[in-house]
């Protein structure tokens, strides 16, 4: 063969290879690019969601509080949380919203425009703002202390230290303080569009969303900063809070996926995993409570044919056995629709409040009973009831205010009120203690959680940091009690 | 001078064909007097005297010694060894070698022996066959097949070999879904494509020197394909070949229910007995005894032929026996779960043409394969057509061309993992063993309606499914199908410049098109849904090669250089109804009662190599080969204007001939004794799309786009991930070749692994893309080749595999020691370092000198750690063993292949015995009471063997009367569900019969070849109940859990070859 042959090949060989240019190695299926309004509306949606859930497999609140109990595979309400992975459900949930919301500040942060302008683009910023508060507050009031200032680090932090919950709680309270003002200074100069679910970008409302939930934190830590609360309380109520009819709510468009939680469990997944608990049914049944018709379904309890017994069943809370369906009580019927409204903060809510910082005696507008009376009335209201039934319930021997039993009473009527409200419904069972939890089968108050164990991904993910976390709260225990945490209830003895 | 002595001559054949022998050695024995046999096969020999004797040699021949006798004519048949020595096998790139040359390790299988049992998919039969490749399948009709050769290399990416046919890598990509375990259904990984009737051999490639010319793609071995081709001959041939077999399931491998106690969850309901339903079904004032049908466990009433019950089908008000009441038992024998599965049958049926001449050569066949499996509704069909042709132009042009048009339909493939749509997930975990299976048939009222076994509730608004379909129901209704239609081949153009230089350009294309349709049907338990995914796949393959082969003196060099691009498109387009179906039995994507949701993917990848290899000898007894390649991949093109997407490695392996050497040459009881070692780097690029973030998208909310930012962090910074080899091996045969050996060590380290390693949620990711981590397989291969009897008619043959591979995961991702392969149901699928891949972790016993521990009231304690360790998925060594038996035109054939070690985590076992359903729930305790009987009235049972804290015996009984007392206390030890995953198998037995040539005669038909054959007919041994230790999910990593198991499927046929 002659030497022209082999560079000839040479050749060929070089050009086949140089001349290939290879393809760009970008998804063309997926955006690089996308507006922060998009990121903004799923944050909300997702964000609102979880607080919602009704899904005891991200979301265990409804059954810790005792709202529900569980039908099918009872094991969540008897608080084993391991097989199904519940607090890293949460959590997970929780940091992909905070993620998106960075993603919104990042892509909005860099412009400016006019003082107009700017004042809109710190209005968005305030408000997304609020949400992250609003999720952050959940997530510690379910675990304690969380991943705070080394969160969300991606590739310069993929294990990042937790923050003590208190300072945490003091940060969200000096966030909302400066959200406030924010929104105060650039009140008239617009916010989000319809992307904002909630308000869509109502400055004024946001406003006194942010002012409710200092509120709410701010009596979070009555018990052990009662200096704080007092100054949160003031601070909240000059700002302004949630008015008569007012409330913070997600009004789903009830398609699916975007429907109600219940819907989504109940309907579209065709689940029949719960029913109201015996707790509530029989505590609402000895009180008269108006509520149960809007609350509650009601099952025939006739085991003679031709007969028909209406009445309101309850589930007994934690039973180990697994029971019918048929046989309880439900949700009532609106409360299954897609496009239910899910609530986060109301007038009740801030009554309640006021009525027991009157009664720890903070300087409040009215008197604890006054508050206590609106929150009730606010409740009924809200629940489609009349200002008659409001009055009479009101009067009932187990519902009458009484200054000696305020804990027991605003506790109560509080947990009522936030009945559809599993996290903070929880939050309140915790701080007052009351109503008193109704144990497990087999089990005692002592086995009762005052919070959820860490995820159980964390020691695989994060030993180091998950470690000196259960230390620093004393323990990765169920029952370690949070630091706004007191036991005030003899029925509920504290662990030692 | 006058010759002395005897002049022989004569004429040397081989009895394989018929043609002469050239270079056969003949000795006199005794003597050094020798000749050797010329390119016809002719000698010429001066003997001493009359009276010696001859020896015929020739590598790869068995030796022959002839006295002479007086004779002065001798012709000589050789017979060839079992193991032929100077074999040719094809390696990288279908390059054909010498084996005596290669410096690593290549195993070859006969392609009769993967199409002789007709398995939908090939690859399951290379199990026992090759030793250090481990496959495993779930059992399910057309399902995936799990291939790990020397272990898994890769901590979260592909461990499955590369495979090519002829030259032209095969997509593999698998298709089944579910590998989580949460439910989907197995289509199977799609090389299964390849036609076992077409193959004429495959070759293993194991170590990466071997497939080191492959690059990136063939880090985890190659199992490379050489396809049947047309040969020089008379006319055209046929040949015919047709299979039948039919499987039917082996019992040992069902869940062993109990037929004693039937259903609910314990005494708690509304009747006196507490134990059922209590309500007027039949309208006669009295309340009657109803079984509780939303009750998805059997730890209810005991069976009492005087108990007049009303069962599930008898509330129907359509039905004819409405309110009927019936005995409370347990069904006839013949109406239990097993009655369920049907005797699958298997269709395969070839015909091939092939013929050739000087100038060309062709074949071309068509094969038919349909099979119905072992569930109702069941049925895959295939039709494969293959074309191969080559033809000279002149002496030095030589183009081939090679096609193969594929197409498979199949209905009702099996539903896998914890869902609805897998029947076993009922049948293993929750279910009422009173149900009778010939009731069952009936799925569906006249009016439409679903009948099940599982209502809510009696009263006929109840009458709808609340946990299970009836599994009728699931197979006729709620069905899949799904089809492709592939094309596959490669023209190629051969020039020779010269004896010693050829040119090879050869491209190769692999395209299909794979349509999934999945439906749920109204009235189902899950939302009613119709889905689809639609995929397409390009693949195309270019190579340019030059390759030469000149010997110089003693001095032999054969090699190559060449250069490849692949292009590769994978585009997906998948669509499902949201909410459920608006018209019935309409399925559509576009019937659907919210907004359908449409999902498309499309993956452009391209890559560009030059690569070389060069093997040099001395003396035909040493060689020294080294391969160099470099790859430049678009997945490693990042934004990042500093990331390198071009690497380069090499490899080296060097051979030595021991019996070649002087002084051992003449060393007549070893036959062959090769000495190899090489080293290996292979390096490797990823997957697409992984240097540049995107956003995911969510379902619109109304008419607004919501995006999120992906839970999967990409990185711009990747680079190519590597793999070191090193190999030591040995290859020696001995007497006449009756005994052989191959024997190889290995070490394997892959490092700087691109993976996406998990990180905690709180950094704002669920994974992150890393370099970053290293496993090692260490592994020690024995293939043993014995001839104990060989008579002229009679040849006994043994063929053992047995090898072992010991995986460590060095390390992981900077700050992540362990990570999660898989978690869900107490137990987690793990890779933690300084452990091997695949350890089962969860929580374990609590040991008191060495015995289980209980706490005061009888359950048992579990240990703090939620991640100890329990077991490996791994096992500890795997054997085949061959045995042939030849007599005459008879051979009988039986492999045995074995597992030892490994473990497995049950699922099934878990809730079938939590549920009441397993046989080991009823029974008498050690007190001699029906354990099932409260615990005050003597029943009971208790942990045998166990401690309390303090070390004292366990003496409490617990219940075994009701949902998770005893067989599964809300906290039992994750580690009471690990078992040992060990068997031993008789994986395939045959007896083929050739008709001999004096039957046949001279008549149109040259061959006739009978085989009986069966495969999986009895597993010896094994140390689980409920299911078959061998099951996996799917292929993947995710391994080490049984799910919902199919039982195992024996099958048995006739196989029939005829040659005209």
């Amino acid at each position: 063969m002659k030497m022209k042959n082999i560079y000839l090949l040479i050749l060929v060989l070089g050009v086949l290879v140089s001349a290939c240019e290879l393809p760009d190695n970008v998804d063309p299926k997926s955006a690089t690019d996308v507006p922060a309004e998009t990121l903004m509306a799923n944050a909300l949606r997702d964000g609102l969601r979880h607080l919602d859930q009704m899904n005891q497999n991200v979301n265990v609140s409804r059954l810790m509080c005792q709202h529900n109990s569980m039908m099918q595979y009872p094991e969540p309400s008897r608080y084993e949380f391991s097989d199904r992975q519940i607090p890293d459900g949460y959590w997970n949930t929780t940091y992909l919203v905070l993620q998106d919301l960075r993603e919104v500040r990042l892509l909005i942060q860099d412009l400016s425009g006019s003082e107009s302008f700017n004042r809109n683009l710190a209005n968005k910023m305030a408000i997304v703002d609020i949400i992250e508060v609003l999720m952050i507050h959940n997530l510690i009031d379910i675990l304690g202390d969380i991943p705070y200032t080394d969160a969300l680090g991606g590739f310069d932090n993929k294990t990042p230290a937790y923050d003590d919950a208190a300072t945490i709680y003091n940060d969200l309270l000096a966030r909302l303080g400066t959200d406030i003002a924010t929104l105060n200074a650039g009140i008239n100069d617009g916010s989000w569009g319809s992307e904002d679910l909630v308000y869509g970008g109502d400055v004024a409302m946001w406003k006194k969303f942010a002012a409710t939930v200092k509120l709410r934190l701010g009596m979070r830590l009555a018990d052990t900063n009662s200096a704080a609360a007092q100054s949160e309380l003031a601070m909240a109520l000059t700002a302004g809070v949630l008015e008569a009819g007012e409330v913070m709510q997600l009004p789903w468009i009830g398609v699916s996926p975007h429907v109600n939680t219940i819907n989504d469990v109940f309907i579209v997944a065709n689940r029949t995993d719960y029913a109201p608990s015996l707790t509530i049914v029989s505590l609402m049944e000895g009180l008269n409570d108006p509520r149960m018709d809007n609350f509650f379904s009601q099952v025939d309890t006739s085991s003679e044919t031709d007969v028909e017994k209406w009445a309101y069943v309850g589930l007994k809370y934690g039973l180990s056995s697994n029971e019918s369906y048929p046989n309880y009580s439900h949700f009532s019927d609106p409360m299954f629709a897609g496009d239910f409204p899910a609530t986060f903060a109301c007038y009740a809510e801030v009554q309640f409040l006021l009525a027991e910082a009157a009664a720890r005696g903070y300087t409040t507008p009215m008197s604890a009973q006054e508050h206590y009376e609106a929150g009730i009335t606010e409740s009924i209201l809200f629940w489609n009831g009349t200002e008659d039934e409001a009055v009479t319930y009101i009067a009932e021997a187990g519902v009458a205010y009484d200054a000696a039993r305020w804990k027991e009473l605003i506790g109560t009527q509080k947990w009522l009120a936030q009945y559809n409200r599993g996290n903070e419904g929880w939050c309140t069972s915790r701080i007052f203690d009351w109503p008193v939890m109704d144990p497990p089968e087999d089990m005692t108050q002592e086995d009762i959680p005052s919070r959820l164990p860490f995820p159980y991904n964390e020691p695989d993910l994060n030993l180091e940091n998950y470690t000196a976390a259960a230390a620093a709260i004393g323990g990765d225990d169920v029952r370690t009690l949070l630091f706004w945490d007191v036991k005030h209830n003899s029925a509920t003895p504290s662990p030692n | 001078m006058q010759a002395q002595g005897v002049q022989v001559t004569g004429h040397v054949t081989g009895a394989d064909d018929g043609t002469a022998l050239p270079g056969v050695s003949v000795v006199v024995r005794g003597t050094t007097i020798g000749a050797v046999t010329d390119f016809e096969g002719n000698y010429s020999i001066t003997a001493p005297d009359a009276s010696v004797t001859l020896m015929f040699s020739f590598v790869g021949m068995l030796t022959q010694e002839i006295a002479l006798e007086g004779k002065t004519i001798v012709d000589v048949v050789l017979e060839s060894t079992s193991m032929e020595l100077d074999e040719v096998v094809v390696t990288a790139l279908g390059v054909s070698r010498e084996k005596k040359s290669l410096g690593y390790s290549v195993q070859e299988v006969d392609g009769d022996e993967v199409s002789g049992t007709a398995q939908s998919n090939f690859a399951a039969s290379l199990s026992g066959r090759v030793s250090g490749v481990q496959v495993k399948a779930p059992n399910t009709m057309g399902g995936s097949s799990n291939v790990l050769i020397r272990g898994s290399t890769s901590i979260t990416g592909n461990n499955q070999p590369l495979y090519v046919i002829d030259g032209v890598p095969v997509d593999n990509s698998n298709y089944a879904t579910g590998s989580d375990g949460w439910g989907g259904y197995d289509y199977g990984n799609v090389a299964q494509d390849i036609n076992p009737n077409d193959i004429e051999s495959i070759s293993v490639l194991k170590g990466a020197a071997a497939s080191a010319l492959y690059g990136s793609r063939a880090a985890n071995g190659v199992i490379l394909v050489t396809t049947k081709k047309g040969k020089t001959r008379k006319g055209i041939g046929v040949s015919v070949n047709s299979n039948f077999m039919v499987g039917s399931i082996d019992k040992s491998t069902l869940p062993q229910q109990q037929f004693e106690y039937g259903a609910n969850y314990g005494p708690f309901y509304e009747d006196p007995t507490k134990n059922f339903f209590y309500g007027d079904v039949d309208g006669d004032g009295t309340n009657d005894l109803i079984v509780p049908t939303s009750e998805d466990a059997s730890w209810g009433a005991k069976f009492d032929p005087n108990l007049m019950v009303v069962h599930w089908d008898a509330l129907d008000p359509a039905a004819d026996n409405y309110g009927e009441k019936r005995p409370w038992m347990a069904p006839p024998e013949g109406n239990r779960m097993p009655s369920f599965f049907e005797n699958s049958t298997i269709w395969v049926n070839t015909v091939a043409f092939d013929g050739g001449n000087r100038d060309g050569r062709f074949r071309l066949s068509y094969t038919n394969h349909d099979e119905s499996g072992i569930l109702p509704n069941s049925e895959l069909k295939k039709n494969t057509v293959n074309f191969s042709g080559s033809y000279n132009f002149g002496k030095k042009l030589t183009v081939s061309a090679n096609v193969t048009y594929n197409n498979q339909k199949t209905t009702g493939r099996m539903g896998t993992g914890y869902d609805g749509g897998n029947v076993m997930q009922s049948f293993g975990q929750w279910f009422q063993t009173n149900v009778d299976f010939e009731r069952l048939q009936e799925y569906e009222s006249p009016t439409g309606l679903h009948r099940t076994w599982n209502y809510r509730y009696w009263t006929p608004d109840n009458l709808t499914p609340i946990f299970f379909d009836n599994p009728y129901w699931v197979r006729y209704k709620n069905y899949n199908d799904d089809y492709r239609n592939r094309v596959l081949g490669y023209v190629s153009a051969d020039y020779k410049f010269s004896d010693w230089l050829t040119m090879t350009l050869r491209s190769s294309i692999d395209t299909y098109a794979d349509v999934q349709n999945e439906r749920i049907a109204m009235g189902s338990t899950d939302t009613p849904s119709f889905t689809t995914r639609q995929r397409n796949l390009m693949e195309s393959n270019t190579d340019l090669m030059l390759k030469f082969n000149e010997n110089f003196g003693n001095i032999s060099l054969t090699g190559l250089v060449g250069a490849n691009y692949r292009h590769r498109q994978q585009q997906r387009i998948t669509g499902n109804t949201v909410g459920g179906l608006v018209v019935p039995e309409l399925y559509t994507v576009s019937n659907s009662v919210s907004p359908m949701n449409v999902t498309e993917y499309l993956g452009i990848l391209g890559e560009q190599s030059l690569y070389g290899n060069v093997s040099v000898g001395y003396g035909g007894f040493v060689y020294i080969e080294g391969t160099a390649r470099m790859d430049q991949s678009s997945t490693l093109k990042s934004i990042n204007p500093d990331a390198d997407d071009t690497y380069f490695y090499p490899s080296i392996a060097g051979t030595l001939l021991i019996h070649e050497l002087g002084g051992l040459k003449d060393v007549t009881w070893m036959n062959y004794l090769k000495l190899r070692l090489n080293y290996a780097k292979v390096g490797a690029a990823t997957g697409v799309y992984r240097t540049i973030s995107t956003y995911d998208q969510g379902t619109n909310w109304g008419n607004m786009a919501l995006f999120s930012v992906a839970g999967t962090l990409q990185n711009p910074n990747l680079r190519p991930e590597f793999t070191n080899s090193i190999e030591l091996g040995l290859e020696a045969y001995f007497f006449e070749s009756r005994l052989g050996i191959d024997l190889a060590v290995y070490q394997t380290n892959s490092f700087d692994q691109i993976f996406d390693v998990p990180v905690s949620r709180a950094s704002g990711y669920n994974r992150m893309f890393v370099n970053g981590g290293e496993m090692e397989n260490r592994g020690l291969e024995v293939a043993l080749h014995l001839v104990p009897v060989k008579t002229a008619n009679f040849t006994w043959n043994i063929d053992v595999n047995w090898f072992t591979n010991q995986n460590t995961v060095v390390s992981l991702a900077e700050g992540v020691t362990s990570l999660q392969l898989m978690s869900a149901w107490d137990v987690k699928i793990t890779a933690a370092e300084g452990e091997p891949y695949g350890t089962i972790k969860g929580t374990d016993y609590v040991y008191t000198d060495g015995k289980t521990t209980v706490m005061d009231n009888g359950y048992l304690m579990v240990g703090d750690d939620p991640l100890a360790v329990l077991g490996n998925v791994q096992p500890d060594w795997n054997m085949g063993i061959a045995n042939r038996l030849s007599w005459k035109g008879l051979s009988l054939y039986a492999l045995v292949d074995m597992q030892s070690g490994g473990d497995i985590y049950s699922i099934n076992t878990k809730y079938g015995q939590a549920t009441g359903v397993y046989a080991e729930t009823v029974g008498n305790n050690p007190k001699g009471n029906p354990m099932r009987d409260p615990v005050d009235e003597g029943g009971g049972n208790i942990f045998e063997g166990a401690v309390f804290e303090d070390g004292t015996p366990n003496d409490v009984y617990v219940p075994a009367y009701r949902w998770g007392r005893y067989w599964y206390y809300n906290n039992s030890p994750t580690a009471r569900y690990v078992f040992d995953a060990s068997y031993v198998k008789l994986r395939e037995l045959s007896l083929t019969y050739s008709l001999p040539a004096s039957v046949l005669g001279n008549g149109v038909i040259r061959g006739v070849d009978i085989a009986l054959v069966g495969r999986n007919l009895w597993i010896i041994s094994k140390n689980v109940e409920h299911f078959d230790p061998e099951v996996i999910l799917t292929a993947g990593n995710r391994q080490g859990i049984e799910q919902g198991a199919y039982p195992t499927v024996k099958t048995f046929g006739i196989n029939v070859k005829l040659n005209f």
